[in-house]
């Protein structure tokens, strides 16, 4: 049954134009095109732009593929009325979620691996193992975390459209936000703000140094991952109470 | 054969009581139609039998199954011989109808051959058509082939006509009769066209102020002087 369900999970997936070119064409294309004008330029930590920005940008497609394809579909399914419809056929429920899960790690697995391969051939990455094993491990970690945060935030909604407003908005916030167009060091000081509250642009900081075999147990990165943490508690509790106020 | 018992079951939205206490039973085999004025708490009294919601008070028993009780896993199980067609009927919209019905086959683990299904329905010329893009008759006769997959015992239709021209409706009741009489399954359904209910239905339930004011045969409230269910309804509700 769950194979039988994740088939059809990605072959609506791939039906859904909007969702394959905003999540799986624009960031690597915004990827390569970036990298043509600051290619040349060194980053925190003395990193090459691809160092940076490969990471970066496999998790903004993680992103994308998570709060469009998993968080956004939810409540279109909700506020439609299929939910409600495949909630009266005998699949049980653990079978759809685990498809839905299943489906977003295919996706960003392959936003993963599109990105780092354009990294290889365009820019000159360097391959290495050990560090893809390491990186692709905690990539999985923060798929199941995006996962959680995405469940919790879309429960709130049972209308489609604030959704998909507040989907696009969101993207745009955490682009800007999250340190993937140019480094948050270098922006205005209220964006640096609103970048601290920003859990992808602390997921940004623990990838890339991760990705980079940087990375270390000092303040900025306690901070870092207790703010995750705490976002992850908050969103398991809102979890159970929209899962208990449906049944 | 009592396929469904309710007894006393009542419901509340906040402090808006829907339903006060209504008493149902359906025998296999039977159509049974339901009828009240618009938020007189029709779907509401068929989605706690097609067990999707709970109730506050009562008791409902459906194929021997206290449903308040029941564990998942054989709750699960009750939905097998369970079938619906919701108002409006929505499905992946994404999928086309032929992909549909296999997922739905999947779901109810149905021997039913697909292709049979689709030349029941006169389906083959929708089969490669994006269930969205159907007319609403045709999604309310894919909608009714995919109940009908899992072989049901018990078949619920909230509306299955509302906005259907005449012959789609005559189309869809054609399948309906077709399958209470070839099955003996149950059939429950709402519908506001009483028409519908005097010519299909051995038995109407009409919920007014919360309960069940009448439960009664076709035949008898007929029999009782009223020219047509329409005349006994427009005379038992008031606006």
């Amino acid at each position: 049954m769950l194979t039988t369900q994740l088939k059809y999970d990605l072959l609506m997936f791939s039906r859904e134009l909007f969702y394959l070119i905003f999540i799986l064409v624009v960031p690597p294309a915004t990827y390569i095109f970036m990298g043509q004008l600051y290619g040349d330029f060194t980053y925190a930590g003395n990193l090459t732009y691809a160092q940076t920005y490969t990471p970066s940008f496999i998790l903004l497609i993680t992103f994308g593929v998570v709060f469009f394809s998993f968080g956004f579909e939810q409540v279109m399914h909700r506020t439609t009325g299929v939910e409600k419809r495949i909630s009266l056929s005998p699949v049980p429920k653990k079978v759809l979620l685990l498809s839905s899960i299943l489906k977003s790690i295919i996706l960003t697995s392959f936003g993963f691996f599109i990105v780092y391969l354009i990294g290889i051939i365009v820019y000159n990455l360097s391959f290495n193992l050990l560090s893809l094993i390491s990186s692709y491990g905690f990539f999985i970690l923060l798929n199941a975390l995006l996962l959680t945060i995405s469940s919790a935030i879309y429960s709130f909604f049972s209308n489609m459209n604030s959704a998909l407003v507040f989907s696009i908005i969101i993207f745009q916030v955490v682009m800007i936000t999250g340190g993937f167009a140019i480094p948050v060091e270098m922006m205005p000081k209220f964006v640096t703000v609103i970048a601290e509250v920003n859990p992808i642009y602390h997921m940004n900081k623990l990838f890339i140094a991760i990705w980079n075999e940087q990375f270390q147990l000092d303040k900025s990165t306690f901070i870092s991952i207790g703010y995750i943490v705490a976002l992850i508690i908050i969103a398991l509790v809102i979890i159970r109470f929209s899962t208990k106020r449906r049944n | 054969m009592a396929i469904i018992d309710v007894r006393n079951l009542q419901k509340s939205y906040g402090n808006n009581q829907v339903l006060k206490g209504v008493n149902f039973q359906a025998q296999e085999g039977e159509v049974i139609g339901v009828i009240g004025k618009n938020g007189a708490g029709k779907s509401t009294f068929l989605e706690i039998l097609m067990t999707i919601k709970s109730y506050d008070i009562g008791t409902v028993i459906v194929f021997d199954e206290d449903i308040k009780s029941i564990p998942t896993n054989r709750l699960e199980q009750l939905r097998q011989n369970i079938s619906v067609v919701l108002q409006p009927t929505q499905f992946y919209k994404t999928l086309k109808v032929g992909e549909l019905l296999k997922l739905f086959k999947a779901y109810y683990q149905s021997p039913v051959d697909i292709e049979k299904i689709i030349a029941d329905f006169k389906l083959e010329a929708h089969r490669k058509k994006y269930f969205d893009k159907l007319s609403g008759g045709w999604k309310q006769i894919v909608s009714l082939a995919i109940a009908f997959l899992s072989e049901p015992k018990l078949l619920i239709l909230d509306e299955p006509t509302t906005g259907l021209d005449p012959h789609m409706r005559n189309l869809l009741w054609s399948y309906i009769k077709n399958y209470n009489d070839k099955t003996g399954g149950t059939v429950i359904l709402t519908t506001h066209n009483m028409d519908e209910i005097e010519l299909y239905c051995d038995k109407v339930m009409l919920i007014n102020n919360g309960v069940n004011e009448v439960f009664e045969t076709t035949e008898n409230i007929l029999a009782s002087g009223y020219k047509s269910i329409n005349a006994f309804y427009l005379q038992s509700v008031s606006i």
